[in-house]
């Protein structure tokens, strides 16, 4: 005992400069076999130290804390520790051992969940995930915990937080298939179905070796979406993706791919036929729910395609060549697109007509020129990180010794081209 | 071959003599009337000849037409010498036509004895030829075992014997020959892509063409092309036939055949300047269209927007032109090009269009001609936008500025989409390979 | 638990601000291990998502709530009640649900903002998708009597076409800023220069 004793002195007295933190976590990584023996007897001395200042140490002993068994009484007391530890602690102090800080963690989802109470989990994960991340850029292994917690709060708006940070760095191929998968439904939830798809597009061209679960859910949801958002799929993926994803996604999602071919018909009747026989099938994959916005997004489609060829059409017309029941429910459907901004009509309820009209912007206001020239940014920040990142590799010694060495079988320019060559 | 020229040349005199007098035969072959076989028979000799009837039995769907289109193949066979046609005919006739329409086999044995006969006795010649290394005769021998085969219906042979005799042409005539016969014989046989490279093989030889030999090439040529359903293709080179060809290629194609090609095929395909320059004001296109006046009216009620005119003659025409052997794929291919053309035609010089005034031009109903101008602006082929409720078509002009804007937008949305996505896919194949890269270390 | 701030911003009608504050400061106390449900202010948060236009979220949260509490607090039900219409876009519906209650005081101020927002909201979708309505239609639309209707919008400058019985709708006018700030002139200059060198 009195081992960890001196070391919760040590602890003390070493979390101030950086040079004496090094020095400290030598200590706590030797200290840390012996501290695991004693993880039953470790928590009084929690009390002793600072979380906010006495974060390393504090981190080491709660870990060590946790690796045990935990009843489910006990878990109700640690997790408030865990949550506050992880609002109060120093982020830089814990980035010094972020497979400590992630463990931690995890044991920490791991209680909240076995409490059946997701909730709790949420705020202190999102914090987690902040502190521990290097950058915005940066996918850490906490992602997907924050959003499956979020998804089982049904806390989407929080989830949707961190969505909207683009990323590049990831540690395990497997959070980047989570994450996607995860994100990707909470932007469904959310409605925000260009996200969503650009997520589950990710998980479905990331490069796999084999096929994964989460890949093929991921393939399923994004053909749904693509119907929704663009009215169209295409079943040949991009040549970038893996040959696995190529080969196999399309075959073990069968029923998917015909949903597709059947809404490229543009017939409503055989659309609604063919989902109610296969309805068992999305049902069980749980996602009837999109499904059946699917074909309701092939009414907006017709609509729309509408008003590419008419200046004007009755809604008694609109009705009969989208097959709706009524003029009284293609007016419904016309102004609920005209709220959604799907389409810029105006419907004349006396002589029962839609005048179909075009797009009002005319690329003048301030806000749009702000809107382009914040696009033209982007891009040139993006171009630019493209540039350095392809020096980057083309003086990598790991990559030129592999190019060299298989040249044949392994160019890089073979699995990935640059979209289009882009000098800012 | 030869043999059988002359059995049919008295026929095709007969009908040409008659033409002036003769009522059956004054009004046009091809017309909006149910088909006269017989006079439709007659514009063609040789195996085409039986083939066409064949195939209008096959298609015309009346019995008494059938019957009859089957008796005159009958009777055509009978001066030929293929018995396995002979035999086909004969079941597919079925007795209907009496014990004189039956299985002649007296006279199958004969033809296939006198063609054993036939057969041996240009093996020996051949062979002595090849022994005495007389080039000519060699090149002859080959020429006749082709024909022999081709009169026997063996096309296949008869293919390898005439593009044998190759290797032994010594003059561009012979190549001529060599060429003109393997196109016959892969015309019989469907195989359009052979008919081009032999068309194209004859005209590169050095000395000139006569004129029936052009014509002959470029009415193959044409078939070729309408085969692939290249019909500006196929329009020109039936418009480019001089009038020399005659009736000197009608063991394959009558004159009436390259007005009625040609025609359609240029109104299908052609603009309004093509369509005047080459087909309208080409003399000697014109004499073809005089065979067949109605194909010339539609041309004409086509140029001149007569539209509800030019239909109703396309209308009249059809039945018989699904009858045609080389036609009848085409048929509704060409017609929807050509009433689209119309249609796209009608709207293009106008601001405005009364949809009622079309629709009585098109003969056709305001919904129904709705529905085909919507498929046609969804074709992006007519730039324009329907007013259903005062049923007027508006032009529309694309304002191009906004256009670039948006798509200026849409691409800078995909390339950043892209290449975010791109980057992480390219940090996850450099992780991937480092950590193998370390685990192997 | 410090509702402090909710109750400011319900107190300065800053009604934009609810869901948001509810937001927070329920994932704080979910933190802390407190058992708030019961005390949770649930119709409030469910009406701050309603005021922000988001359904979503009141439906996701409306699917949060123990069902012990959905039948025990009815004014949380009539909360939903609401949002049901909104998501299912029972325009007219919407009304209904709002004046089928007596809201409790503290709530009373949110969901008659919430009823004028949405008035207006509704004004906004008539002027921009129709140019003939029905004054029938129009009353569901604005969630008043035909009088009250016909009043609110002829101040508008519509007019009634008294044989059908039809307004005709009065385009506004859409001002937008169109000067141009010379810095953006400046940028443009150097993104023309970037390109061509």
């Amino acid at each position: 005992m009195n081992a960890v004793e001196a070391l919760v002195a040590q602890i003390q007295g070493l979390s101030g400069s950086v040079a004496d933190l090094s020095h400290l976590h030598n200590l706590l990584k030797q200290a840390d076999d012996s501290l695991l023996n004693e993880s039953t007897r470790l928590l009084p001395f929690l009390d002793q130290l600072d979380p906010s200042k006495h974060s390393l140490g504090y981190l080491f002993i709660l870990r060590a804390c946790s690796s045990g068994p935990i009843s489910k009484e006990q878990a109700g007391e640690l997790v408030l520790i865990f949550s506050r530890f992880i609002s109060s602690c120093a982020a830089e102090q814990i980035r010094l051992a972020p497979e400590k800080f992630i463990s931690v963690c995890k044991r920490f989802k791991d209680q909240v969940m076995l409490l059946e109470a997701p909730l709790r989990g949420v705020g202190p994960m999102l914090t987690a995930v902040r502190k521990l991340q290097s950058s915005s850029e940066h996918l850490t292994a906490l992602h997907p915990d924050f959003l499956q917690l979020a998804l089982l709060a049904k806390c989407y708006k929080t989830g949707l937080s961190v969505l909207e940070d683009d990323i590049f760095e990831v540690d395990q191929p497997r959070d980047l298939f989570l994450y996607c998968y995860y994100g990707g439904m909470i932007c469904i939830g959310q409605k925000c179905y260009k996200k969503a798809l650009e997520l589950l597009h990710n998980a479905v061209t990331a490069p796999m070796s084999t096929v994964n679960a989460i890949a093929v859910e991921a393939y399923k949801k994004y053909v749904l979406i693509s119907l929704i958002l663009n009215g169209q799929f295409s079943s040949s993926l991009p040549k970038y993706s893996s040959s696995v994803a190529q080969r196999n996604l399309k075959n073990l999602c069968q029923p998917y791919i015909e949903l597709a071919t059947s809404y490229s018909s543009g017939k409503i009747s055989e659309l609604e036929t063919f989902v109610q026989t296969n309805e068992e099938k999305f049902e069980s994959d749980n996602n009837l729910g999109l499904v059946k916005q699917v074909v309701s997004s092939m009414y907006k489609r017709n609509i729309q395609r509408l008003t590419q060829t008419y200046l004007t059409l009755s809604l008694q017309d609109i009705a009969n060549t989208v097959q709706l029941n009524s003029s009284k429910e293609a007016e419904i459907h016309v102004l609920q697109m005209i709220q959604d901004g799907e389409i810029y009509a105006t419907i004349n309820q006396k002589d029962g007509m839609v005048r179909f009209l075009e797009d009002p912007e005319q690329y003048k206001t301030c806000e749009m020129i702000e809107h382009i020239d914040s696009s033209i940014q982007r891009i040139m920040v993006l171009s630019n990180k493209l540039t350095a990142m392809d020096e980057h590799m083309s003086c990598d010694p790991l990559y030129l010794a592999k190019a060299g060495r298989e040249r044949q079988r392994y160019d890089f320019d073979d699995f990935d081209t640059v979209p289009q060559r882009f000098n800012i | 071959m030869e043999g059988e020229d002359d059995s049919a040349g008295p026929m095709i005199d007969e009908i040409y003599a008659n033409g002036g007098d003769d009522t059956n035969h004054k009004r046009p072959i091809i017309s909006g009337e149910q088909l006269d076989i017989e006079a439709y028979a007659g514009l063609y000799v040789g195996r085409t000849k039986i083939m066409r009837l064949l195939f209008i039995s096959d298609h015309c769907g009346n019995p008494a037409m059938q019957v009859e289109a089957l008796r005159m193949a009958y009777d055509e066979i009978k001066k030929s010498e293929n018995t396995q046609l002979f035999r086909e005919v004969v079941q597919k006739i079925d007795g209907r036509l009496g014990p004189k329409y039956g299985v002649d086999n007296a006279w199958c044995e004969m033809v296939d004895r006198r063609a054993d006969q036939r057969k041996e006795k240009l093996e020996n010649e051949l062979n002595a030829y090849r022994t005495n290394l007389i080039k000519e005769s060699i090149r002859m021998g080959y020429n006749d075992f082709g024909e022999f085969y081709y009169s026997h219906g063996a096309l296949g042979d008869a293919f390898k014997s005439f593009v044998r005799t190759r290797d032994y042409c010594t003059t561009s005539k012979h190549i001529v020959q060599m060429c003109t016969s393997a196109i016959l014989v892969s015309i019989e046989m469907g195989q359009f892509t052979h008919v081009t490279s032999y068309v194209s093989k004859a005209e590169q030889t050095p000395e000139a063409l006569d004129p029936v030999t052009a014509a002959k090439l470029r009415c193959a040529a044409g078939l070729s092309h309408l085969e692939a359903k290249k019909y500006k293709l196929a329009a020109r080179k039936f418009l480019e036939v001089g009038p020399e060809l005659g009736t000197s290629y009608n063991d394959v194609i009558a004159a009436q055949d390259v007005a009625t090609y040609g025609g359609l095929c240029a109104l299908a395909s052609f603009d309004r300047m093509e369509l005047k320059s080459k087909v309208i004001d080409n003399i000697s296109f014109r004499n073809f269209l005089e065979l067949v006046p109605e194909v010339r009216e539609l041309i004409n009620d086509f140029y001149s927007s007569h539209y509800a005119s030019c239909l109703d003659y396309l209308g009249n025409l059809k039945a018989n032109l699904l009858l045609d052997i080389h036609l009848h794929d085409h048929v509704e291919t060409l017609y929807d090009l050509i009433r689209n053309k119309a249609l796209i035609q009608y709207t293009h010089p106008f601001v405005s269009v009364d949809l009622c005034m079309m629709a009585n031009a098109f003969k056709t109903s305001v919904s129904r001609l709705e529905k085909e101008l919507e498929a046609l602006i969804t074709d992006n082929q007519i730039q324009a936008r329907i007013d259903s409720h005062n049923k007027i078509l508006y032009a529309r002009h694309a304002d191009q500025r906004n256009a670039t804007f948006q798509r200026v937008l849409q691409t800078g949305n995909e390339f950043d989409r892209d290449v975010r996505s791109m980057l992480l896919r390219a940090n996850l194949i450099k992780h991937d390979y480092n950590s193998k890269s370390s685990r192997k270390l | 638990m410090d509702f402090s701030r909710l109750q400011e911003a319900l107190a300065s009608k800053s009604y934009a601000k609810v869901a948001t504050i509810c937001d927070g400061l329920m994932l704080q106390v979910a933190a802390e291990g407190v058992a708030f449900q019961d005390e949770w202010p649930y119709a409030i948060h469910l009406l701050g998502h309603i005021y922000a236009d988001d359904i979503n979220s009141a439906r996701f949260l409306w699917k949060s709530i123990p069902s012990a509490i959905k039948e025990a607090q009815q004014e949380v039900v009539a909360a939903w009640r609401i949002g049901q219409r909104l998501w299912t876009r029972d325009y007219a519906g919407v009304y209904e649900a709002i004046h089928g209650f007596s809201w409790n005081p503290e709530v009373q101020g949110l969901v008659a903002a919430f009823a004028v927002l949405y008035t207006k909201r509704m004004f906004q979708l008539l002027l921009s998708a129709y140019s003939t309505i029905s004054i029938q239609d129009t009353a569901l639309f604005l969630g008043m009597n035909e009088d009250d209707t016909m009043n609110y919008v002829v101040q508008q400058g519509w007019t009634l076409d008294p044989s059908s019985g039809m307004l005709t709708v009065k385009k506004q006018a859409v001002v937008s800023e169109q000067k141009l700030d010379p810095s953006k002139l400046q940028r443009l200059t150097e993104y023309v220069f970037l390109l061509e060198h």
